[in-house]
């Protein structure tokens, strides 16, 4: 089990590392944060190139990319001669343990300190939504899978549908414009557009900004867990020793809670554990309408300007969750199903 | 199961809870400043019955304010209310002073007979929002960050020409230039399109590296109408008026700036009047806002911004002077369009776009399409007018200029450099809507002069990208291109897009997107810079546009324009498109419930 974990570890520190540069060198190659300055009143060629000097701009992708993982710039020939290499590794590794994520081009801040502000109101606005979603589409999965083909299974499974192949942007407008504008106009109580949200820290205002927002989500993500569910029981509910459970003289309640459940949840159980990094990630579009201050955001926003620093700032946060909660989900499987072992 | 992602979820969202109660928040700026403070309550009887506060909704944040340190619009509209220079720009463009006593001019002596010495003087009793005395010696401090080396300053255009400033006492700045700057309007004046807030020499003396010094992105102490004294990341600022401005405190007690990346939101909350004004939707949101009046009002203010179509006319071999000496940086690397060359093709094209139709379609009416590069602006040579849509004379024009169908496909072919070349060219912009639309509209027109126009949208981050990045402005792989810009506050700084300075393998920081190099524009726009007088100048630039006019070197499609939106209730003061809404906050008000 030790060795295991081990050996998981050193190869998501292997995956960390080769993640660092394909972001570094996809990122670079994708958009030019000087454009930010083609236009602008006031700003001379010489200005120009000045910036493209300060925000190191001029220097090649390899120099750039050691620059960045915060390797002293002394250790630029070295890497490029090839040379010292696994010191320096452990310079840049000691360094990303430490959060330096690098200064934002453009706001000057630490990607770090900005990450640090939208965190906490991503996690919360995607963990409710993430809570709220597995809870219905466990209840929709099971009934859906239970009464398979009654009209509840149709109407659940048209829903699903619809929910899942509606864009997210309609709804966000579409629940926005009922709940906050036509109520309104119609003199009930309404629901904040967004914004705002954490303004004197009022509970109940983070409450009343989070409805809509949360409301979105659930109802895209419902769709796919609710479908993820309903398959997984139903094969399950095939097996020989469900039917063994109903000939013991089992009632039919505890064959599906107790044995039926237990087995239909690993799929259901890898399906979560590889989308709860995305928690760290927040959800653009449905951040962007609601104005809520979100990673989402915070990477959209930065990545229109070309801010290379905090894109994969993020990007390095969210790629390093995505690699922790893989491990744990295997870890996670030897505790919901005693027949794996890892080895 | 089920109680593992009970846990697992209730573990999370109760961190995710903690971390919000813990999320850093930048504290509050520590200062004494009264502006810092709760609004200061007048004597009971004019007590108003409830605060009056507005509320606005802004696209973007801020990445900082100090304007020297950043070039994002949003920045500078903020130092408009916090961090005031000498003079601004009111709403009918004129140039006025703010914290200067007046402008200076020759008759007053505040301009020195050869142009090189502006002599400012500052109101007295000019205070910080700290109560810290506001002299001249913050002025010369102001000058002094940004051209130091140590500082990375964004803008130091103007501010490097500076030879020296004095200050003989408290109130009187003497600025002397190295040579002849003509904009030295342009510098220490505050406004929307320009970086001259004053800085606090009491809060910044003697430090460097101050593209990182808080103040810099989160300005505490303030000499403009209010204080910002509440900034969430990415949520909401919120700005108390500064008891110490000039001009006394502001109407307005308390400004919230909400950041509503999307514009359909912000439509949203003016509805619901979660935010009482927007000032970014764009031309093509003119008439969604306009259908919401009454409780609703849009102001579409045009500006000197301009949205122009122009031709590649780089030629490899490059241009010589009258003594047959090639002029450095002439070259481009590639010819342009062949037709092009011919006066009476531009022409014909120019003619063969319903500029005014498209403006009455796509934009509502609400602009103009100007005749010059300098629209709406002091600057305006009023004598010129737009040319009218008439494809008769631009079918003629090419005729003349020897482009028939021959071969019966609808387009053009002629003989240009020697050899037969069909009037099909690419047109390259970016990727905004309003643009696909307008291009599309082009295509129609021109197709029925014989003229395939074929757009093609690139990301703006490529299609502005620089040399080495391959952008095709900066390389010049392109027939024709279209983009925004503008030439002001002052036509000096920018008219550099028109010198001899194109950019290829030689000359790869060159600012010429046209690869146009004519000895005789240039010397037209050397004539604008050999005096401070801004009547003189005003001759000289008229001079200019009229050459640009006359040879068709540019298509103008319209003046690009402000689209504000704002409910009944708030009363802002006048706007102006060198002033914005921002330029005079103090006058803000609302209206009695």
């Amino acid at each position: 089990m030790w060795a295991y974990i081990l050996r998981r570890l050193v190869q998501a520190i292997i995956t960390l590392f080769i993640i660092t540069i394909v972001c570094f060198i996809l990122t670079r190659l994708s958009s030019d944060p000087m454009a930010q300055y083609a236009n602008r009143p006031g700003l001379t060629a010489a200005d120009k190139e000045r910036i493209r000097h300060q925000l190191g701009l001029d220097r090649t992708i390899p120099v750039a990319w050691i620059r960045w993982v915060g390797l002293p710039p002394e250790t630029e020939k070295k890497i490029v001669d090839n040379s010292g290499l696994p010191i320096q590794y452990i310079n840049w590794l000691g360094l990303a343990l430490q959060g330096e994520l690098g200064t934002s081009f453009f706001s000057k801040q630490p990607v770090s300190q900005l990450i640090a502000e939208r965190l906490p109101l991503t996690l919360l606005l995607m963990a409710t939504a993430l809570t709220i979603t597995v809870f219905i589409a466990l209840g929709l999965g099971i009934v859906s899978a239970v009464k398979q083909y009654s009209l509840t299974d149709n109407i659940i499974t048209a829903l699903s549908f619809i929910g899942y192949s509606m864009p997210i942007f309609f709804i966000a407008l579409g629940l926005m414009l009922i709940f906050a504008v036509q109520f309104k106009a119609w003199g009930l109580p309404y629901l904040p557009t967004g914004a705002d949200v954490w303004n004197r820290r009022d509970m109940t205002e983070l409450i009343r900004h989070m409805i809509l927002p949360v409301s979105c989500l659930v109802i895209i993500q419902t769709a796919g867990y609710a479908r993820y569910v309903r398959s997984s029981i139903l094969e399950v509910l095939s097996l020989d020793y469900i039917r063994t459970a109903r000939a013991k003289g089992l009632t039919e309640r505890a064959v599906l809670y107790k044995h039926a459940l237990r087995n239909a949840a690993l799929p259901f159980i890898t399906i979560l554990g590889l989308d709860i990094p995305y928690l760290l990630s927040g959800a653009i579009v449905t951040e962007s309408v609601y104005a809520w201050p979100g990673m989402g955001r915070l990477f959209w926003e930065y990545a229109q300007r070309g801010d290379f620093p905090v894109v994969l700032g993020v990007l390095l946060v969210v790629s390093a969750a995505v690699v922790v909660f893989s491990i744990l989900t295997d870890l996670v499987y030897t505790f919901i199903d005693p027949r794996i072992r890892l080895g | 199961m089920k109680r593992y992602m009970y846990t697992l979820f209730s573990l999370v969202i109760l961190a995710s809870l903690l971390l919000t109660a813990c999320a850093p928040k930048t504290p509050a700026p520590a200062t004494a400043a009264p502006a810092t403070q709760p609004p200061i309550a007048p004597p009971a009887t004019e007590v108003p019955p409830m605060p009056k506060i507005v509320t606005g909704g802004w696209t973007q944040e801020p990445d900082s304010i100090v304007p020297y340190y950043t070039v994002m619009s949003y920045a500078w509209w903020i130092a408009q209310l916090t961090l005031v220079g000498l003079a601004e720009w009111d709403e009918n463009g004129a140039y006025v002073p703010e914290l200067a006593a007046e402008i200076p001019s020759v008759e007053n002596g505040g301009v020195s007979p050869d142009g090189l010495t502006i002599t400012w003087k500052l109101r007295p009793g000019l205070k910080w929002s700290d109560g810290a005395p506001l002299t001249s010696k913050d002025v010369k401090f102001t000058w002094e960050s940004i051209v130091n080396p140590l500082n990375a300053s964004t803008i130091k255009a103007g501010y490097d020409q500076i030879e020296s400033i004095t200050t003989p006492d408290d109130l009187t700045v003497v600025i002397k230039f190295m040579s002849l700057y003509p904009p030295w309007q342009t510098l220490f004046a505050q406004g929307p399109n320009s970086a001259g807030s004053i800085l606090p020499a009491h809060i910044l003396e003697g430090q460097t590296g101050l593209e990182n010094h808080p103040y810099i992105h989160w300005p505490t102490v303030a000499s403009g109408p209010f204080v910002i004294t509440e900034w969430v990341a990415g949520d909401y600022m919120t700005l108390l008026p500064n008891a110490n401005f000039y001009k006394g405190r502001p109407i307005i007690d308390q400004i919230n700036i909400k950041f509503i990346p999307d514009p359909e939101t912000a439509l949203a909350a003016l509805q619901t009047g979660d935010i009482d004004w927007y000032p970014d939707f764009s031309e093509s949101d003119i008439s969604t806002v306009g259908a919401l009046e009454p409780n609703v009002h849009l102001l579409v203010v045009p500006g000197s911004d301009f949205e122009h179509y122009f031709f590649n006319l780089g030629v490899t071999a490059g241009v010589k002077d009258a003594g047959d000496n090639l002029i450095a940086n002439s070259a481009s690397d590639q010819d342009g369009f062949c037709p092009f060359k011919d006066v009476r093709v531009r022409k014909a094209i120019t003619l063969g776009i319903d500029r005014e139709t498209i403006v009455e379609a796509l934009l509502e009416g609400k602009t103009i399409v100007p005749a010059t590069q300098w629209p709406n602006s002091f600057w305006t040579n009023t004598s010129l007018q737009s040319d009218a849509f008439n494809p008769e004379e631009a079918k003629r024009l090419l005729d003349e200029a020897g482009y028939t169908d021959k071969d019966g496909d609808g387009i053009r072919e002629g003989m240009c450099g020697g050899k037969e070349v069909k009037l099909s060219f690419n047109f390259e912009t970016t990727t905004k809507q309003i643009r696909v639309d307008i291009a599309l509209a082009a295509q129609s027109d021109l197709r029925k002069i014989g003229v395939e126009f074929k757009p093609i949208h690139t990301p703006a981050g490529t299609f502005f990208g620089g040399y080495g990045d391959g952008g095709p402005l900066a390389t010049g792989k392109y027939d024709m291109a279209g983009y925004t810009t503008g030439f002001y506050p002052d036509p000096y700084p920018f008219g550099g897009d028109w010198l001899c300075n194109a950019p290829s393998v030689n000359n790869p920081g060159g600012a010429n997107p046209y690869h146009y190099c004519d000895p005789q524009l240039v010397k037209l726009f050397e004539a604008v810079n050999v005096t401070a007088d801004p009547a003189a100048r005003k001759v000289a630039i008229d001079a200019v546009q009229k050459y640009i006019f006359d040879n068709y070197l540019v298509v103008m499609m319209y003046a690009r324009a402000n689209v504000y939106g704002y409910v009944d209730r708030f009363v802002p003061g006048p706007f102006g498109f060198y002033s914005n809404m921002n330029w005079n906050a103090e006058v803000w008000d609302v209206k009695s419930p």
